[in-house]
């Protein structure tokens, strides 16, 4: 009986020898992993203020105004966007009304130090960075008192400020010529 | 002390705050032994991403994106890696053709570029292309490259873009006429079987040793 157990005990021995070594034995493996990877494209944004010289906000809803009135209305454009970028405004005229017009009815005190008039548009002289905020394109309007006659009289005129913008990363302005890049939406 | 103390933590901030942020490598390790792949650095639309450079693209940006290729599995076993690409998502197709892509091999490339085609194709990458025979610790680099046209349309601002690559490896024993490879490893086998060789040896002449005794004394108890 004790012949038997040695032997067993031995046997066994040699059997985890064996697999501890078996374990330094190799396989054939292959092994397959997959990658989903991501590209994201960039934007320009930004946000026009319309402010009082009070510091509020222009009212939505309008001013009642008489000819002759100046009306205080300054209008920046702040950066929203992680992109610097070239930016033009246009002041754009309207009348609910068919028969009158609206074009003459304003005189805007445009900043002309540092925006510049090109094909009905005021082109912002330099560069928008992120996080700024441009100087006002312009502070008052005037409500020309010749132009606004008696038949405007329950009349709502509208000044709406529109804007573009196009990203100035590899998008040079040649000669500064900031008008003349590629790449301004049509309008 | 306190004061010292903070302005040491400014200071450090400061320098932190201070150097400049460098382009982040991907980086695919095969872990070994018939484990699995680890993508890094991964990011918040994929967790497998290998693009952290190619983020917020604009028209006109040429970019890079270097991406290792690591063998850690151990000294015992060389591995033959490949590669291929899947294509575009459904919903990326049109976004992502407008852009090009490229993949090279580096420093040693002797595969020019093994693609160059539009980001949403498979092209040269349709079938597995292999990168090479690794053995543990080896690498092999890929340089990515990727060119947004300065013509791309308004409408592709703010797209998400996901495009799949698939990796395999196969794994052979290391033969007598491969390269030594040093891994830091201390692993010796060698000495860990001689030791349980040794230790075996001991083990069955203490047990023979024991039953001889006890056949002794049981001879004597008899007499």
């Amino acid at each position: 009986m004790g012949k038997i157990k040695i032997r067993i005990i031995v046997i066994s021995l040699i059997a985890m020898m064996l697999s501890l070594i078996s374990t330094t034995t190799l396989a054939y493996y292959q092994t397959v992993g997959k990658a989903t990877n991501v590209v994201t494209s960039g934007n320009i944004r930004f946000i026009i203020h319309e402010m009082t010289d009070q510091g509020t906000a222009f009212p939505q809803e309008g001013v009642y105004v008489l000819p002759g009135d100046v009306v205080s209305k300054e209008v920046t454009i702040e950066s929203d966007c992680d992109h610097p970028f070239y930016l033009r405004v246009k002041p754009v005229y309207g009348v609910d009304s068919q028969a009158l017009s609206a074009e003459d009815c304003f005189k805007l005190n445009i900043n002309e130090e540092h925006w510049i008039l090109h094909d009905g548009w005021y082109y912002y002289k330099g560069i928008v960075n992120p996080g700024d905020t441009t100087p006002y394109v312009f502070s008052h309007v005037e409500i020309v008192g010749a132009e606004v006659d008696n038949s405007y009289i329950g009349k709502t005129l509208t000044l709406t400020v529109k804007a573009q913008a196009v990203q100035s990363e590899n998008n040079p302005a040649v000669n500064g010529e900031i008008f003349n890049v590629p790449g301004w939406p049509a309008e | 002390m306190k004061k010292l103390m903070t302005v040491l933590i400014a200071l450090s901030l400061a320098l932190t705050l201070a150097l400049p942020v460098a382009a982040e490598d991907g980086k695919v390790t095969y872990s070994g032994n018939a484990g699995s792949f680890i993508f890094e650095p991964g990011g918040l639309h994929s967790p497998t991403d290998l693009f952290p450079n190619f983020k917020d693209v604009m028209p006109g940006d040429t970019l890079s994106q270097r991406i290792t290729v690591r063998n850690d599995a151990d000294n015992e076993v060389k591995v033959k890696i490949y590669m291929r690409a899947l294509g575009a998502h459904e919903n990326s197709k049109a976004f992502l053709s407008q852009l090009g892509l490229t993949v090279e091999k580096s420093p040693n490339n002797d595969m020019a570029y093994m693609f160059d085609a539009a980001a949403s194709e498979t092209a040269q990458l349709t079938d597995w292309v292999c990168l090479g025979t690794l053995y543990s610790g080896g690498e092999v680099d890929l340089d990515v490259i990727l060119s947004v046209p300065v013509e791309l349309d308004n409408k592709y601002q703010e797209q998400i873009g996901y495009l799949d690559w698939e990796f395999m490896i196969e794994e052979y024993p290391i033969e007598p006429g491969d390269p030594q490879q040093p891994t830091g490893d201390a692993f010796n086998q060698g000495l860990w079987i001689t030791l349980a060789t040794v230790s075996l040896a001991l083990i069955i002449l203490l047990l023979i040793l024991r039953k001889k005794s006890k056949e002794n004394e049981n001879d004597a108890t008899t007499h």
